[in-house]
């Protein structure tokens, strides 16, 4: 089974009087070490579709499973805890926590799960050092540059070693040379640390360097000009 | 959520002016709070101890300021020989103001051996002995002391009265504190009068089987066809009824207290706000990093109880102690309500600042709490 599945999933929101559905019955699967990319005009869903399988966000109608778990039927608070242990979430504006230091914001999701301090100070260590921070680590956001911020926001994401990362426009915000770094940061944590990567990019460039690469368009996830389609209807 | 509290204590730091203010205005409120507090609590004091129900103040009828009030001193023999009296002080009361006033000076004249023997005093400096054999001595409650820097050997005078210090005395009843113990008649001679034979009060002690009210019947009998009608109360009435207009002035100041509570409620409450409208985008990265929405309610409240409850302990300790060293009270017609601070009313203090401290975050959580992630993501 793949590790993500998103089955038949519609969303719909009210804009005014206005009803706007960006996602209309779109299926998808990623496989557990893949690096898949999601590119599309502004507005054309991509985000949405990231959102809901990051589990921030609610289906109008489908079901999303991730590693087993059809998250569709959470609540809010298991919701939440699902998250903690599975889902690494990379921003583009980075979204630090100003009034902590980088190594506080890299243990942050460390305080949700359950283990010692001495193992946290572990992992915060190992996840600074992957994107070579170490040096950085009693710094506030607001004495580090864009990149650097994006590394530590990169290294939040990974530091839990979840199940997933997502990453929205992880560059949209970088300039050309910063964002050669960051991807092949994202490249390292997905040959590397062997980590699945969900990405969301208007660049072509950034999506061209993901294994596989897919469209969103009018609604519908295209794969190689090729419509994609749901493998099982898990609903009864 | 302990692991989250260096997270807590920085957010509110953030801010530090805001922090800062809505601590010191916090701390301000609870300051006025617990003063107010205190002089209610003298005033209840004054009204429901044991002590209160178990004397009887005769004075004379239809008098209220002392210096009005001149009875004979032999009205002591008779009602000693009543039925359930233990025994009788005669008391010559001088103040140099019977309007009430927050620096009025209150003597009492009464015989040493008497002293002795009913107030529960406890001198501080000076001695006993010089007091009872020096005519002009007097001893000194402890917060009359302070408010007018009296220690022993001074000579103090105010008016026509001039006395010297020979002691300074704490008492168990907060009141006497302002007071100033002479010798009766010492008192009876002063500012050239001879007011020998004559008192201002009288004070019935009882014992444990009389009846206060019949016996304070029996006296005012017994002495309505005397040479002076006598009115006769409980000591807890007659402080009662002296007080009576600050009493209801004191009735309604505590309104100023609730006030005082709502004003830490609608500041704290503000300032919660305003952290979280600021924060909406931080918290939905919580949520987003796998916070429980009920955790970040928590955050919400755990920063709007810190607020409270750092400003309530500040203006606690700080009326706590104003009213210990300054010694203040308010006396009218020669009857003193003392504001002292107390563990009970240190304690309302807090506990209101943490309840407040509570309820004020309630909102503000909630809002925190039930905001959707992706919208706040884009929050500014």
């Amino acid at each position: 089974m793949s590790l993500v599945e998103v089955i038949n999933v519609t969303k719909e929101y009210a804009n005014g009087e206005e009803s706007i559905r960006p996602l209309d019955e779109v299926s998808l699967s990623v496989e557990e070490g893949d690096f898949v990319s999601l590119m599309g005009a502004s507005g054309s869903g991509k985000s949405t579709l990231l959102n809901l399988i990051a589990g921030i966000d609610l289906v109008t109608s489908g079901e999303i499973v991730v590693a087993d778990t059809d998250i569709t039927q959470l609540s809010r608070g298991k919701l939440a805890d699902w998250r903690a242990r599975h889902i690494g979430y990379i921003f583009q504006t980075h979204n630090l926590i100003p009034v902590l230091t980088a190594y506080e914001n890299v243990e942050l999701p460390l305080l949700l799960l359950p283990m010692s301090g001495a193992e946290r100070r572990k992992r915060v260590e190992i996840a600074m050092a992957a994107v070579d921070l170490t040096s950085r680590a009693s710094h506030y956001p607001r004495q580090m540059s864009g990149g650097q911020e994006q590394r530590v926001g990169i290294a939040r994401a990974i530091v839990s070693n979840p199940t997933l990362v997502v990453a929205d426009e992880p560059t949209g915000s970088l300039d050309d040379e910063t964002t050669e770094q960051i991807l092949q940061l994202l490249e390292r944590v997905n040959n590397e640390l062997g980590m699945t990567l969900l990405m969301v990019t208007h660049d072509a460039d950034a999506g061209q360097r993901a294994r596989r690469k897919i469209r969103l368009e009018r609604g519908r996830l295209m794969e190689n000009g090729k419509e994609l389609h749901t493998a099982k209807i898990r609903t009864a | 959520m302990t692991k989250f509290i260096p997270y807590i204590l920085k957010s509110l730091w953030r801010h530090r002016a805001r922090t800062l203010l809505t601590v010191s205005g916090t701390a301000v409120a609870l300051l006025v709070f617990c003063f107010i507090g205190a002089v209610q609590q003298g005033l209840l004091a004054l009204t429901s101890d044991e002590d209160s129900g178990r004397t009887l103040i005769v004075f004379q009828e239809n008098r209220f300021c002392p210096q009005s009030s001149r009875m004979p001193q032999d009205y002591q023999r008779t009602i000693a020989k009543m039925p359930g009296v233990k025994d009788v002080i005669p008391i010559k009361v001088f103040t140099n103001n019977c309007r009430a006033s927050l620096d009025a000076i209150v003597f009492q004249g009464m015989p040493p051996e008497k002293l002795k023997a009913w107030r529960d005093i406890n001198l501080q400096s000076g001695d006993m002995s010089s007091f009872a054999s020096q005519e002009d001595a007097a001893l000194v409650g402890i917060d009359v002391a302070t408010r007018r820097d009296l220690s022993v050997g001074d000579k103090f005078t105010i008016g026509d009265i001039s006395v010297v210090v020979r002691g300074v005395f704490q008492s168990a009843t907060a009141a006497e504190n302002n007071l100033i113990f002479t010798q009766l008649e010492f008192l009876q001679r002063a500012r050239g009068a001879n007011d020998v034979g004559t008192v201002t009060q009288l004070e019935v002690h009882l014992n444990d089987t009389a009846d206060p009210d019949a016996l304070a019947k029996q006296i005012d009998e017994e002495f309505r066809t005397g040479p002076v009608g006598t009115t006769t109360r409980t000591k807890g009435m007659f402080q009662a009824d002296t007080l009576a207009d600050l009493a209801e002035l004191i009735g309604f100041v505590h309104w100023l207290g609730y006030a005082c509570v709502g004003l830490v409620l609608s500041l704290v409450a503000t300032t919660t706000v305003m952290s979280v409208q600021d924060r909406i985008k931080e918290h939905a990265v919580l949520q987003t990093l796998g916070l429980r929405p009920l955790r970040v309610f928590s955050l919400v409240i755990i920063e709007s109880f810190l607020l409270s409850t750092i400003g309530g302990i500040l203006g606690v300790v700080g009326s706590t102690l104003l009213l210990s060293s300054a010694g203040m009270s308010i006396a009218a017609e020669g009857v003193t309500i003392a504001f002292e601070p107390s563990l009970a009313l240190a304690t309302q203090g807090i506990v209101v600042a943490i309840a407040v401290g509570l309820l004020a975050g309630l909102a503000p959580g909630w809002q925190a709490s039930r905001a959707e992630i992706v919208p706040a993501l884009s929050h500014a």
